[in-house]
């Protein structure tokens, strides 16, 4: 499971399938404030993330 | 599984969830579901009527851009309305340049008129010199004279209304702000609503829409570009209320919405006056323009004196 972070720094582990909220959550991650994204493809954080998908989690900050 | 994720409408995969009614949309359907929201807004509201001029505050930041985007499909439908961009130019050192950048490739994609109008025009000098002794108050005083700027701007290009880029947010987090402060005054009047009659209306058509569903929205128009964040920090008060009503929002999804139904419910029941004055306006003393003091909270904020005569 590749997990590409706010700060694009990336993690790269063997991880269990898992729902990518609980993923955002044990990152300590608000989900209502990032955008998720799997295999390139923007999704709703309830879809699960196998280990050989990809996710890359987009923090939207504040600012007009 | 049993909760395929496919758009309630098409069938194809879904790239966002939305609860009330619950569903599920593709990029398609989900950008048409926003912009019929703000669509329905703007209506239900008359926040547009019959051959308007609307100006159009165009920071080139994700709030404006979704705002100039879905103003621009609205007035589709809408050929007596003409839309205007304006971007103000505060001033603000490796944060400003990108976002016209941003703001010029936006108006070149959705045609409509644009005009740059500059703090240092219009006050003298650039933001980062008008609080280089006093940055804290940076993000205070910038909303003050930029909300002149936009007044200025709509009396240039003649416009009839003006429209920012508020969202959901920012609406449920002033709502808290106000009441966390015990200003009532600022609760039950939208003091950036203007007086009809006096100044050029208001209007905040993305108010319906949460910043991650804009976010969402630009993204998937292909319109999200990373830019820089402006370096001035937001009050601490507001950074409070974003974080609480976060958490609210993520145990009991709706809280935004009706935190800021809760208001317009109030609103609705209040007797109209504009803050504070009971009805009663005056012109500054020393730069002319409306105020319900003495003198405006622009020339107090630029510590303008009065000159004896
Ligand atoms: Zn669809
Ligand atoms: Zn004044």
């Amino acid at each position: 499971m590749k997990i590409i972070l706010p700060d694009r720094k990336t993690i790269e582990e063997e991880r269990e399938p898992a729902v990518i909220k609980d993923i955002l959550e044990s990152l300590g991650i608000n989900p209502a404030s990032v955008i998720v994204a799997k295999n390139g493809n923007i999704v709703p954080d309830d879809v699960i993330l196998e280990n050989a998908d990809e996710l890359k989690i987009i923090s939207f900050a504040h600012g007009g | 599984m049993n909760n395929p994720n496919l758009c309630s409408i098409c069938g194809k995969p879904a790239a966002v969830r939305l609860n009330n009614p619950e569903r599920r949309l593709c990029a398609e359907h989900f950008i048409k579901d926003a912009e019929e929201r703000v669509f329905k807004a703007i209506d239900a509201a008359e926040m547009i009527r019959e051959g308007d001029r609307v100006l159009v505050g165009l920071s080139g930041g994700k709030d404006s851009t979704a705002l100039i985007l879905i103003l621009s499909e609205y007035v589709k439908t809408r050929p007596d309305v003409k839309l205007i961009a304006v971007t103000i130019d505060e001033g603000i050192a490796e944060y400003r340049e990108d976002t016209i950048k941003a703001a010029e490739r936006l108006v070149e994609h959705t045609g409509v008129e644009h005009g740059i109008i500059s703090f240092t025009e219009l006050f003298g000098d650039t933001l980062d010199r008008l609080v280089a002794d006093r940055k804290n108050l940076a993000c205070s005083i910038c909303g003050v004279l930029r909300r002149r700027s936009l007044t200025e701007a709509a009396r240039r290009f003649d416009a009839d209304s003006i429209a920012t880029g508020h969202n959901l947010d920012d609406e449920a987090q002033s709502v808290l702000m106000n009441m966390l402060r015990g200003d009532k005054p600022s609760l039950i009047q939208d003091s950036s609503l203007g007086y009809t009659g006096y100044f050029v209306p208001r209007i905040k058509p993305l108010a319906v829409l949460s910043e991650k569903e804009i976010v969402t929205y630009i993204m998937l128009k292909g319109f999200y570009t990373p830019l820089p964040e402006c370096p001035y920090a937001v009050t601490a008060l507001r950074m409070e209320a974003r974080k609480i009503i976060g958490t609210l929002e993520e145990r009991y999804p709706g809280t935004k919405l009706n935190i800021v139904r809760f208001r317009d419910g109030i609103r609705k029941h209040v007797p109209y006056s504009p803050k504070g004055t009971k009805g009663k306006l005056n012109t500054c003393k020393i730069c002319g323009e409306l105020t319900s003091g003495e003198i405006c909270q622009v020339c107090r904020v630029l510590n303008r004196k009065q000159s004896d005569e």
